[in-house]
């Protein structure tokens, strides 16, 4: 348990001081920023400065996961750094898994920060305090680390820049694969058709789940029953995906 | 003592390590070999960084890649690579902290840095280091854990010769202190002044396993090597 906070603590440390990440958080400050601008030109409303808030701070997010998890554990296995740490009394679990959390933490770091720049724009147009804005935040967060996890597990097996495709991919396919079975039916699809549907939407991630913007745009709050639901299926699909992702790295040859 | 049993290692048809049999129970012992021969691969399943297809590596009885084992090795990869944008310093304390807790441990790790020659470079990342830094680094971390069994794969490479003969210096004090130290080198003259005893590697066959001056029987070191290596050759099918 020790090695797995040394790693993550290594993985923090490490990742905040990449210029790479720096630049994609200073970006979205700066959309933030903009954003307090845009209201007072075009967008007057405060519906309208939450909804272009929150979906740049889910789009920065996303490029930040996607960087981390696509780069930084697949760089530690091919730039052989690893060899250092596995030839230690470290498991490839507790390696894996250390990765995992401290890549989880910088999303965290981050998500704070972007979070606190949304939160002073909608209180300087007289929002007040968004707690919803908060909620849809950290909803965000939640599918942000189960996208980090499927890097994750596609580093095990695959480069850099194929688990950048296939982690896109899914990301896609996450945010349409529930209105794709609602279509597949209307659509008065059967048979195979409807049966290749069905699996898509039951083997990838449901990310429509963690979508909590809407709700929060027009200041309705989410249901708890939704809410737990959505934290129940981020942890089990979180632990499914380090679960295959452990069992591939220990068989893999480094 | 290190034991190897009947250690195979085959990559689909390809075996590069070929029914590896051998007991060494020496201070410093050499593996030596040309590139490709196998020593890395060897190296890697002693430290558990690879798994055997076929045998066992076992040291003082127990299994080398068992937990409680690696707390008492140092390994040194081949061409090592850093966290680039780590001090020297915070890469030993990162290294030590996988070992238990360090308070109180800065004194030891700058003790380490002196004696690899590093220590005026402490507090600069590693992306700035040469290469002969970067294998004295890759030494020095080795170290961390005062462990009883060294591993170094190619300790020497990329060294001047003046870092070449502070390291050689190095190995031979860690001899005095009692430790074992197994090294991968195809660098004959590095063999033939620090290593008591050597083993000859060529397609991942043992060729030679015993004393230096016993190997050479009067001849250069290199040219012996070259002769047992070329009628190895010969006799292959």
């Amino acid at each position: 348990m020790r090695n797995i906070f040394v790693i993550a603590k290594n993985t923090l440390k490490l990742e905040v001081r990449d210029k790479i990440l720096y630049g994609i958080v200073i970006f979205g400050m700066l959309y933030v920023f903009f954003m307090l601008f845009l209201a007072q030109l075009v967008l007057k409303e405060l519906p309208m400065v939450r909804s272009f808030g929150l979906t740049g701070i889910y789009f920065f997010n996303a490029i930040i996961a996607l960087f981390l998890g696509t780069t930084s554990f697949f760089k530690d296995i091919d730039r052989k750094v690893a060899y250092f740490i596995l030839s230690k009394p470290v498991s490839r679990l507790q390696f894996l898994i250390g990765k995992f959390l401290g890549l989880c933490l910088v999303l965290l770091l981050t998500s704070a920060i972007l979070a606190v720049a949304y939160l002073g724009v909608v209180a300087y147009e007289n929002g007040g305090f968004d707690a919803l804005g908060l909620l849809a935040i950290a909803m965000q967060y939640l599918e942000m680390s189960l996208f980090l996890a499927f890097a994750i597990f596609v580093s095990t097996f695959s480069s850099s820049l194929m688990s950048v495709v296939y982690t896109s991919g899914v990301f896609f396919l996450g945010h349409v694969v529930s209105q794709l079975v609602t279509d597949a039916q209307k659509m008065g699809l059967g048979g195979f058709q409807l049966f290749l549907v069905k699996v898509l939407y039951y083997i990838f991630p449901n990310l429509e789940k963690f979508d909590a913007r809407d709700l929060a745009i027009h200041a309705v709050a989410m249901p708890w029953e939704q809410l737990g639901l959505a934290l129940a299926y981020a942890a089990v699909y979180i632990l499914l995906l380090l679960f295959a992702a452990i069992w591939i790295f220990e068989r893999k040859e480094i | 003592m290190v034991d190897f049993s009947h250690l195979t290692k085959a990559y689909k048809k390809k075996v590069v390590v070929d029914d590896f049999t051998l007991s060494v129970d020496v201070p410093i012992f050499g593996f030596l070999g040309q590139n490709g021969a196998g020593k890395t691969t060897i190296m890697k399943m002693i430290v558990g960084l690879l798994a055997p297809t076929g045998g066992t590596i076992t040291i003082d009885g127990a299994l080398s890649s068992h937990p409680i084992f690696k707390k008492k090795l140092g390994y040194m990869p081949e061409t090592p690579y850093f966290y680039e944008h780590m001090t020297g310093m915070e890469f030993l304390r990162f290294s030590d902290e996988l070992f238990g807790p360090t308070r109180g441990r800065t004194p030891h790790y700058e003790g380490l840095l002196k004696k690899v020659g590093i220590f005026d470079a402490r507090n600069a990342q590693i992306r700035t280091y040469s290469k002969g830094m970067r294998q004295r680094l890759g030494f020095a971390q080795a170290l961390v854990n005062d462990p009883e069994y060294l591993f170094l794969d190619e300790p020497l490479d990329g060294l001047d010769p003046i870092g070449r003969r502070e390291m050689k210096a190095v190995m031979m004090g860690l001899k005095h202190e009692g430790r074992k130290v197994f090294l991968n080198t195809h660098i004959l003259a590095d063999v033939e002044e620090i290593c008591d005893e050597v083993g000859i590697i060529h397609q991942g066959k043992l060729l030679y396993a015993g004393g230096v001056k016993e190997f050479c029987a009067g001849m250069p070191l290199e040219e012996r090597f070259t002769e047992v290596v070329e009628e190895h050759e010969k006799q292959r099918p």
